[in-house]
């Protein structure tokens, strides 16, 4: 028991005390959702960089109003969002974000068979084509969703909307992408 | 778990994200850095000229029988924006607010046929302070509104601001108003509010008293709105005349009317 890593909680109780490594080992242990999160809204792996670190520092100089006992990663996450949305607005640019799988790596590791992979290759390539096809919003909804496995208050954090209207947003988001899917199979 | 949500999860396993960053180590070494450094100083340095506006009293009451609604104009959306694809894909540049955006396209649709300008319903302010979810802002040099209406529909509701044309009021072309003054929770719906300009329409980043905010000026330009899912709702967009957008803690408030600058400025300083 006493090898249990700390919990948030711990962690951001002694950061509010000036521990410094307290506050690094936070940092460490939620950057790469937080700037993959950015990186949803920004397109770009320096901006997303950049919006994920200054997200950090102001997260850091507003830990004190940090409630504690609530769950760190949502109020995280608002900040990092914010943060990427300004980013991209600021530059006067966005980039459209492209999602693409990565090579050499099937679910589970084990090689199919060429029938079953090549189907498996085409649902996945029309799947991620209707989620390219979808608007801004729908996009970055599901990809907090479901891409980035985030809870519900946490997309509605990213988001910037209230936990109430995840579910729909993400029904209907789930709906249009249904939509394109069989627009391109009829 | 429906299989269209469990083909998505196992995609998101699939997907090839770019590598993160040692972010730990970077923060780490600029938590000393001070609070409130500028990361856009153009944004910041570049305020907004101060004018003193000069009290005056505003000749109210007068023909206050009219329904505004009634008389304000507006025009329909038709398929400009969805059916020209070209056109709208030329964004020449674009500037955000948390609530609003103002892209910059390199040429206009062809302005669509007017219809009745669509406010919500008629109320007053201390009902609509009842049914917003946030504190309604009066501009103080404008008095009491001829008009209040209320939109429900978007998070906290829609509150607008109606006032007829008068002395340094005049009337604007495109809702036939002295002044219109829109609120809603900037915070809550992020991209709600839109603003298309052509390369002739002003467009310039302010601050007023410490708000962000952006000024759109002369030439046709289109203000239009989105669903939430960011979607452009067709039926929403207009042409509109002068427009003031302000970031005003977590509300977003729009000012329109055929005012200049200074006069905009004026109307924005005395929000309460």
């Amino acid at each position: 028991m006493e090898d249990r890593p700390p919990h948030d909680d711990q962690l951001v109780a002694r950061a509010k005390r000036g521990e410094r490594d307290a506050y690094e080992e936070i940092v460490r242990r939620h950057q790469q959702i937080a700037f993959r999160t950015a990186w949803v809204i920004t397109g770009s792996a320096a901006d997303a960089e950049e919006a994920a670190q200054d997200a950090f520092l102001k997260a850091y100089r507003a830990l004190g109003r940090f409630r504690a006992g609530a769950p760190l990663r949502p109020w995280l996450l608002t900040i990092v969002a914010n943060e990427a949305r300004n980013r991209a607005r600021a530059a006067g640019r966005r980039e459209r974000l492209v999602l693409r799988v990565a090579e050499e790596r099937r679910p589970g590791g084990a090689v199919p068979s060429p029938e079953a992979a090549l189907l498996d290759f085409e649902q996945r390539d029309e799947l991620l084509a209707a989620v390219a096809d979808l608007s801004e919003a729908d996009r970055q909804a599901i990809a907090w969703r479901y891409f980035l496995d985030l809870s519900e208050e946490e997309t509605a954090a990213a988001l910037g909307c209230p936990r109430g209207t995840v579910k729909s947003r993400l029904s209907r988001a789930l709906g249009r992408l249904r939509e394109r899917l069989e627009a391109a199979d009829a | 778990m429906p299989e269209l949500e469990r083909m998505l999860s196992r995609l998101g396993e699939e997907l090839a994200w770019p590598e993160t960053p040692d972010l730990a180590a970077n923060v780490s070494t600029r938590l000393d850095e001070p609070a409130g450094r500028p990361e856009r100083p153009a944004w910041r340095e570049r305020r907004a000229r101060r004018l003193e506006w000069p009290a005056r009293r505003r000749l109210v009451g007068l023909r206050r029988t009219l329904a505004l609604a009634a008389t304000a104009l507006l025009l329909l959306a038709g398929t400009v924006f969805t059916a020209a694809p070209g056109v709208r894909d030329a964004v020449l540049d674009f500037l955000g607010l948390q609530g609003a955006t103002v892209e910059r396209r390199e040429r206009l649709p062809t302005p669509p046929p007017e219809r009745p300008l669509d406010l919500g319903s008629r109320t007053t302010l201390d009902e609509a302070a009842d049914r917003l979810g946030f504190a309604p802002l009066v501009p103080q040099v404008l008095g009491d509104p001829d008009g209040v209406y209320v939109r429900q529909g978007l998070p906290g509701g829609e509150l607008s601001l109606a006032y007829r044309p008068g002395p340094g009021l005049p009337r604007a072309r495109s809702t036939r108003l002295g002044a219109l003054v829109g609120e809603f929770r900037g915070d809550l719906s992020p991209e709600y509010l839109g603003k298309v300009v052509g390369p002739d329409t002003t467009v310039e980043q302010l601050t007023v008293a410490g708000d962000r905010a952006i000024w759109v000026e002369g030439a046709p330009h289109f203000i239009l709105y989105r669903d939430p899912a960011g979607r452009i709702l067709e039926s929403s967009v207009r042409v509109a005349q002068n427009v003031l957008l302000l970031e005003h803690g977590a509300l977003l408030v729009r000012l329109e009317g055929a005012f200049d600058r200074e006069r905009a400025l004026a109307i924005a300083r005395s929000l309460r």
